[in-house]
């Protein structure tokens, strides 16, 4: 089955997020962090994929959340690397709000 | 798929010792106060380079660049903070500042961001911390260490190494692949400005740069190996970071020039928190970490006493 065919699931809904900040939220087994940013809602991978650690307890600014462990960084919006030690994408996951509540195709 | 890292920061959010709205305060950046400081910071600088120039046909000249080389020193404390995206809220002014504290003090910013990564990650490990200052085993090493001769001569060869293209094994662990040209490029880069120096030097004759940068650096060296020591000298060899790490509490102008890095167990703790905001969070953790109320002297008396002691038991 491809990514796009993947079924929209229910994450979280908006009104649990932390305004203008990054909330953890688990999937099944999965740790995922929700960013909430000026421009929309995006999803990611809830670990940094450098050095393991939760992104979810990094600072968190506009659309740039900064790992808590090394300070490397990235650009929610497209999972872009925007400090090192970060240089590989961050995996972001196709996200929508429907009736007050964050989906995930995953 | 990524392994789990459990960081301090992780483990003090779980036992409560934080909570996340604290931590979501204590994170919080801004340009001003590192602005306000590096004003300062620049005020002190032309003051000490004041006193140089006033003391220039005198032996008065030696306490005043000892004094500026204090001074000087401290920019790594400056281009640690900036390593750590801790000074500016602005991104690039971190880059930017850290970049130039770097060329003050012979480290290029680039790899000093990899290997102090790796010194957060493995933090008093021994064979896996890059950074790791062992213990002297003797006074004679205490003191050996002190001069900075042992610093000079290894900062010195890596940069020469670097822009050879040479990387070391362990270097080669924490720097990317895709960095490894970068590295290259930056120890160039660094070497041919200090060339170019030199030839502005030799060509108009006038060698100023060594009397207001060279001699005063490698005066001050020893007062910042001195206060490296403090950090995690003498502390046990494990992970825990409330046991490895020391905070030593400090005066305010040690503070300043140092951009409040004597908190250096809270920084470990969460080394997203920028320096002006480190005394707040020492508030919160102080209880949990260990504190040497004496400060950097206070410290080092702790590492004589060790040292002696393994001596006597020996």
């Amino acid at each position: 089955m491809s990514a796009t065919a993947r079924p929209w699931r229910d994450l979280v809904a908006v009104a649990e997020l932390e305004r203008g900040w990054v909330t953890r939220v688990d999937l099944g087994a999965r740790s995922l962090a929700v960013y909430d940013t000026p421009t929309g809602i995006h999803v990611s991978l809830a670990l940094c994929n450098h050095g393991g650690a939760d992104l979810c307890d990094g600072f968190f600014d506009g659309h740039v959340i900064e790992c808590p462990l090394h300070q490397g960084a990235f650009d929610v919006r497209d999972g872009r690397p925007v400090s090192a030690p970060a240089t590989r994408p961050m995996k972001l996951f196709e996200t929508r709000v429907r009736d007050g509540m964050v989906q995930i195709r995953a | 798929m990524t392994k789990t890292v459990v960081t301090p920061l992780t483990q003090a959010l779980a036992e409560g010792k934080l909570s996340r709205a604290e931590l979501r305060a204590l994170m919080a950046r801004s340009d001003r106060p590192a602005l306000r400081r590096l004003a300062l910071w620049l005020l002190v600088l032309a003051g000490t380079t004041t006193l140089i120039a006033l003391s220039w046909n005198s032996w008065l000249i030696w306490p005043a660049m000892f004094l500026h080389g204090i001074v000087l020193v401290h920019h790594f404390s400056l281009q640690h903070e900036c390593v750590h995206y801790t000074v500016f809220r602005t991104r690039w002014l971190n880059d930017l500042v850290g970049q130039i504290c770097g060329l003050i003090i012979i480290l290029p910013h680039r790899f000093f961001r990899y290997e102090h990564c790796d010194h957060h990650t493995y933090t008093q490990l021994t064979g896996e911390d890059p950074e790791m200052i062992g213990m002297p085993a003797s006074l004679a090493d205490y003191l050996w260490y002190l001069s900075a001769i042992p610093y000079w001569r290894t900062k010195l060869t890596e940069l020469l190494r670097h822009a050879a293209g040479r990387l070391s094994p362990a270097e080669q662990r924490f720097i990317p692949k895709v960095e490894h040209d970068a590295v290259r490029r930056d120890a160039r880069v660094m070497l041919s400005i200090y060339a170019a120096l030199f030839l502005g030097m030799a060509a108009t004759g006038w060698w100023g740069l060594l009397w207001f940068w060279l001699v005063p650096l490698a005066l001050g060296e020893p007062v910042m190996r001195a206060i490296r020591m403090t950090e995690h000298v003498g502390r046990p060899t494990v992970a825990q970071m409330h046991e490895n790490t020391r905070t030593s509490l400090v005066s305010w102008p040690w503070r300043f020039l140092c951009w409040n890095m004597n908190y250096h167990a809270e920084h470990h703790y969460v080394a997203s928190v920028p320096f002006h905001a480190l005394p707040r969070l020492h508030e919160r953790l102080k209880d949990h970490i260990h504190v040497e109320p004496g400060g950097y002297l206070g410290a080092h008396r702790d590492i004589l006493r060790q040292l002696f002691d393994r001596r006597d038991t020996a």
